[in-house]
């Protein structure tokens, strides 16, 4: 079911974490709307990846709360929530195809073991091949390339036609050209599927061409709003350390929490 | 040979436990286990020692009893302590080994014993052993069923197996027990020194062919099956020691399915 308009989707407040004894987060508030596509930035350890482990419930709070489509428990609402992290560390050696790898999580394709190829294929839903994953099935994940391992990392992402999608660095390792697609990609899924997007990047042209909100964090909420407001030199100083108070009246102008 | 009561019983062992370690094996190798599992067999040896210092009539209670708290002790270190796993490791597989030979050596006559430990003995599998073989194939079978899936995904990335509604913590717990389980029972046949040969060779051996997870997952199994059986075969038939006779045979599946490997990818590319 799409949540009504306006219905928060995430609703994380006074969200405070510290790693080994160093804060990582203090009080960051984040509020996203049904269909929104958020992009986090901020500079490298301004805690993105871990504000997207809150939001996925798999980081521990020292301070605040996280609600997802309106509940405090993560694991009531997993199949309502895609994830493509970073990179998958698959070992070499480990022969998982990407056939069995998405045969994981396809809804009623758990039998892969047991089940001639051909029937599990038959069992995935047709995101799959709308991505291009299928080309892919006999191909052991270890040994994908960077565009084609994110390809099927949301393909994964997908099977249980999520309604919520997060995306941690989805382009690390991905060239220029494979980014620009890539988020080409996400940005006609994002549409296509009505999914509302949270997604951590560094690049601040691409966010600024798809994302629809944006939100800059260095440790704690620098600034947000839309990207044209929030993708200027006076809030990129904000967020990336130099000054930290510019762009408040954009969050309040907005109504946002945090 | 099988007119031997502890050749058959050592036989059925052999065939219980190969392919349950070839089939561990394949996770133990995935998710860089291979130390863990080292570690636990070289905690046996001081349940080995409490065994033969108490007078036990079963040696396998205190050995798995002693791994299990080793086994305990190295997840409560590494998630209450900012240690790092291999330091972990080295710290409780040579704290045990020190525990367990000064243990024995407190006991007259225990180099035997020591051997026996080290290197495995057919003689040293009982009906117990037989017993607590049965079990573990049949908990492998069972988690083989209800929990690959998300044995499988976590074992290719955790965060993501977590998000996808596994219970990462309690999938980890479960499967350091079965494993701590089949190494100490295996103990008993393959020795301390060995027992790791039997959880990482058939898999490495699965690897060389294999090209999905079904597929290495049945064909570490089967040489896990061949080679506790033909390196039981093996021991009665020169008079070798049965843990390094298995070990031998592992080694040639390993190599023979090495030098096999590139005529069965031209196969693969053929159809």
């Amino acid at each position: 079911m799409i949540p009504a308009v306006n219905e928060p989707v995430i609703e994380a407040c006074g969200v405070t974490v510290r790693l080994g004894g160093r804060p990582v987060l203090t009080d960051v508030g984040l509020r996203v709307a049904a269909g929104e596509f958020v992009a986090l930035i901020g500079p490298n350890g301004a805690g993105k990846t871990t504000l997207l482990r809150c939001l996925l419930g798999v980081q521990p709070l020292e301070r605040g709360g996280v609600r997802l489509f309106g509940g405090t428990d993560p694991a009531r609402v997993h199949a309502r929530v895609g994830y493509v992290p970073q990179r998958l560390a698959v070992e070499r050696g480990f022969h998982l195809t990407v056939r069995e790898f998405l045969a994981l999580r396809a809804p009623g394709a758990g039998g892969w073991f047991w089940r001639p190829r051909r029937r599990t294929d038959a069992l995935l839903p047709p995101v799959v091949a709308e991505l291009g994953a299928d080309r892919l099935l006999d191909a052991p994940v270890a040994a994908l390339s960077g565009g084609q391992l994110q390809r099927v990392l949301i393909a994964f992402s997908l099977l249980t036609g999520p309604e919520l999608l997060l995306l941690d660095e989805p382009t690390a390792g991905v060239d220029a050209p494979g980014e620009q697609t890539f988020y080409e990609l996400i940005s006609d899924i994002h549409r296509r599927h009505r999914l509302t997007v949270v997604l951590v990047s560094h690049d601040l042209s691409l966010v600024h061409r798809h994302a629809t909100w944006v939100c800059a964090l260095n440790g704690r909420v620098c600034c947000e709003g839309r990207p044209d407001e929030v993708i200027r030199d006076d809030a990129l100083r904000a967020a990336f350390g130099l000054q930290v108070t510019s762009c408040t009246h954009l969050r309040q102008r907005h109504g946002h929490a945090g | 040979m099988l007119a031997e009561p502890f050749m058959q019983r050592a036989l059925l062992a052999a065939a219980l436990l190969g392919p349950v370690c070839g089939l561990l094996g394949v996770f133990v190798t995935a998710r860089r286990m291979a130390f863990f599992s080292d570690t636990v067999a070289h905690a046996s040896l001081t349940g080995v020692a409490v065994a033969f210092l108490f007078s036990f009539a079963e040696p396998a209670l205190p050995m798995i009893g002693v791994s299990l708290l080793v086994a305990g002790l190295m997840i409560w270190l590494r998630e209450h302590t900012r240690l790092l796993n291999d330091t972990i490791m080295a710290l409780l597989l040579s704290g045990s080994v020190a525990v367990g030979t000064v243990l024995l050596s407190r006991a007259q006559g225990y180099r035997g014993e020591l051997q026996r430990a080290l290197f495995g003995d057919v003689l040293a599998v009982g009906p117990l052993e037989l017993a607590l073989a049965a079990g573990l194939l049949g908990l492998v079978g069972l988690a083989g069923r209800w929990r690959l899936n998300a044995l499988a995904l976590a074992s290719a990335h955790e965060e993501l197996a977590a998000v996808s509604g596994v219970r990462v913590r309690w999938l980890n717990y479960g499967f350091v027990l079965l494993l701590t389980l089949a190494v100490t029972v295996s103990v008993r046949l393959v020795g301390i020194l060995l027992v790791g040969a039997l959880l990482v060779i058939p898999a490495a051996a699965a690897r060389n062919v294999a090209r999905s997870l079904r597929q290495e997952l049945l064909l570490a199994g089967a040489f896990g099956l061949l080679a506790g059986v033909a390196g039981i075969a093996a021991s009665w038939t020169w008079e070798l020691p049965c843990g390094p006779a298995i070990v031998l045979v592992c080694l040639a599946c390993f190599g023979l399915t090495l030098a096999a490997a590139p005529a069965v990818d031209r196969l693969r590319g053929r159809r």
